[in-house]
């Protein structure tokens, strides 16, 4: 099982902000499904992701994040490793999910 | 394709089992130990208590002995005093007449004064007890006392009360008279054993002479003889004959615990042997149970993967089509763990007569999910195919399929149309990774604008683009299991594959099949599914 964990905190202005770290893959999809699960509920406009911890996510991770960014308004990936970074433009994906920085 | 893709092994080691008679072995053996230590144990308190009983009574035997020269004296000093007085009567009757009583100190009942040349007209005086020595025993027990200064035990006296006999005759010349004296030996020869002597816990018994016939009974503290048990004799001079003394053990000489060990040994030995026997019957059952577990587990295991690898043999494509002037190969390896069908595809879609539509697709997830999805794409493309949709289109109308708001689910999707005769090559990627073009010893990725992944978005819009290649070049197409690797970002993965096929230069199918294999070299978690074409070098005739 691959090391993953998941924190959801909200920040200064009432938005949602999940610390996603370690691996996410089929396996810890779930986990991150479960954490975020109650911000989604209020139907939110924003959703940030912290993702600078993260050291991979495969496919359904990312299938998971397009899944959500087209439930709210704006999905934020904050401070996406170099390697996501490719993967996501890899898979044409940089339009839809926005990076910052 | 074919079957012999990565194998997931699992070791038995034989090493590690528990044979199944280790615990009647370790019975076996720790009983015989138990019983070898135990008899050891006893032989050892045997010969130890039989060298004590030796000692003892070798000690015990001396204090008969030293009870000889107060006795020699007694009788010599009674006997130099006849002869010096030439018999006077009433000097030796008051010479003797301490010694001769029952009270401590006193040695003899009897004690009497014989003249060696008139023994048969009986004793010349008698003081104590008569001597009840007839004229015939009086002589046979004084014939041993004609050497002069010596003390002759003269033997036993059995009636009319048990008495042991001693003679000393002065030397010669002053020779002549011969002093008799008998002490009295307890009723049955009965003598109890005081706490405190030499003989505290010890049976014995005491013989005149050398040997322990029941007639040379001098004393013994038993009721009966001979004694029981384990005994030692000792003998000892006594005067001109020998005491035998022997001597047996009521207790232990050495303690009770030395007695009691090799039983203690035998049973605390036999408890340790049938614990350690049970531990071991234990664990051979649970290492048996874990084994018969473990056997279902590499069964359900190897089931489960060919089940899962039959329903993805039967979702790819059986054969892949002769295409005139193109040579084609595919693999397809699962994933470690196998056990999941996984969501990867590719697929070989003849378009007319010149043109063939080239699919390498991966469907998000893994297991029946996906790959009914990865079906669903598969199907749908050919379909769509069929009506002649270009690939822009067809991938737009996939989204109809695959909804990941809905299902959760996305795809990656290349098409590529090959042109054969012109050697042209219109890629449309929906999120898929480029396909690799092999040319004239250089390698290249094909760039095209990446579109959303199939899923994503219901109306996006797909471009291509085309690139003529030479001939003899190769075009792969693949996903994502082949390049990627967690700790290593995707740019590096394409590099390396990139350098791996200009390594090669076998034929197609063996390419295809060193970089599926150079790939799992660290235990690519991921499927791959792999397709190849190739040109002919020379132009077609």
């Amino acid at each position: 099982m691959a090391e993953f964990n998941a924190e959801l905190t909200t920040n200064e202005n009432g938005t949602a902000v999940v610390a996603v770290r370690g691996e996410l893959d089929i396996q810890t999809v779930p986990q991150l499904e479960a954490v975020v699960a109650p911000a989604l509920e209020a139907n939110p406009t924003r959703l940030v992701l912290d993702v600078s911890e993260l050291r991979f996510a495969d496919s359904s991770g990312i299938a998971l994040w397009v899944r959500w960014a087209a439930q709210v308004d704006e999905l934020e990936l904050l401070r996406p490793s170099p390697l996501l970074r490719r993967v996501l433009t890899a898979m044409g994906l940089e339009q839809k999910l926005r990076m910052t920085p | 394709m074919s079957d012999d893709g990565v194998e997931h092994e699992i070791h038995a080691s034989r090493a590690e089992r528990w044979p199944d008679w280790l615990p009647l072995a370790t019975l076996v053996v720790g009983l015989a130990l138990t019983a070898a230590l135990a008899l050891a144990s006893a032989a050892q308190y045997r010969s130890n208590e039989q060298r004590l009983l030796r000692l003892r009574v070798h000690d015990a035997a001396t204090l008969f002995t030293a009870a000889l020269p107060e006795i020699q004296t007694s009788l010599g000093s009674a006997a130099e005093l006849a002869s010096a007085t030439n018999g006077d009567v009433r000097r030796f009757r008051r010479y003797v007449a301490p010694l001769v009583g029952t009270k401590p100190g006193q040695s003899f009942v009897t004690m009497s004064l014989w003249q060696r040349s008139r023994i048969s007209r009986g004793p010349v005086t008698v003081v104590g007890a008569a001597p009840e020595l007839s004229t015939k025993a009086a002589a046979a027990f004084f014939a041993g006392a004609t050497r002069g200064g010596t003390l002759n035990v003269t033997g036993l006296l059995h009636a009319p009360a048990p008495r042991i006999g001693y003679a000393y005759a002065a030397p010669a010349p002053a020779g002549g008279y011969i002093v008799y004296a008998a002490s009295a030996i307890p009723p049955n020869h009965k003598s109890p054993v005081q706490s405190n002597s030499a003989f505290a816990g010890l049976d014995f018994a005491l013989y005149l002479g050398r040997s322990q016939r029941p007639r040379d009974l001098l004393l013994t503290s038993v009721n009966s003889l001979p004694l029981k048990g384990r005994h030692a004799a000792a003998v000892v001079p006594f005067g001109d004959t020998s005491l035998t003394l022997v001597l047996s053990a009521r207790h232990p000489l050495a303690g009770t615990l030395p007695q009691r060990l090799p039983w203690i040994i035998a049973i605390v030995g036999t408890f340790v042997t049938l614990a350690f026997s049970l531990i071991a019957a234990r664990l051979a059952t649970r290492r048996r149970d874990a084994e018969r577990l473990a056997g279902e587990n590499r069964r359900l295991y190897a089931e489960q993967r060919g089940i899962a690898q039959t329903l993805q043999h039967a979702l790819l494509p059986q054969e892949l089509p002769a295409i005139d002037g193109l040579e084609l190969s595919a693999r397809y390896a699962p994933g470690v763990d196998g056990v999941d069908v996984g969501g990867d595809w590719y697929d070989v879609i003849p378009l007319g007569r010149e043109r063939v539509l080239v699919v390498v697709g991966d469907v998000s997830g893994r297991g029946l999910p996906a790959a009914t999805t990865m079906a669903a794409l598969r199907y749908a493309i050919r379909g769509y195919a069929a009506q002649d949709d270009p690939p822009a289109t067809i991938l737009t109308k996939l989204s109809d399929l695959v909804s990941v708001s809905r299902d959760g689910q996305l795809a990656t999707v290349l098409c590529a149309v090959m042109n054969v005769d012109r050697r042209e090559i219109t890629v449309t990627s929906a999120g898929h990774l480029p396909p690799l073009l092999i040319s004239g010893g250089d390698a290249e990725y094909i760039k095209s604008d990446v579109g959303l992944p199939v899923g994503v978005e219901t109306d996006h819009a797909y471009s291509s683009a085309t690139v003529t290649v030479a001939p003899g070049a190769t075009f792969l197409a693949f996903t994502d299991g082949l390049v990627e690797r967690r700790d290593e970002s995707i740019t590096d993965g394409l590099a390396r594959l990139r350098g791996a096929a200009l390594e090669q230069d076998g034929d197609l199918p063996e390419l295809l099949e060193r970089l599926v294999r150079g790939s799992h070299r660290d235990a690519a978690e991921d499927d791959i599914a792999i397709l190849g074409l190739r040109w002919p070098s020379s132009t077609r005739s």
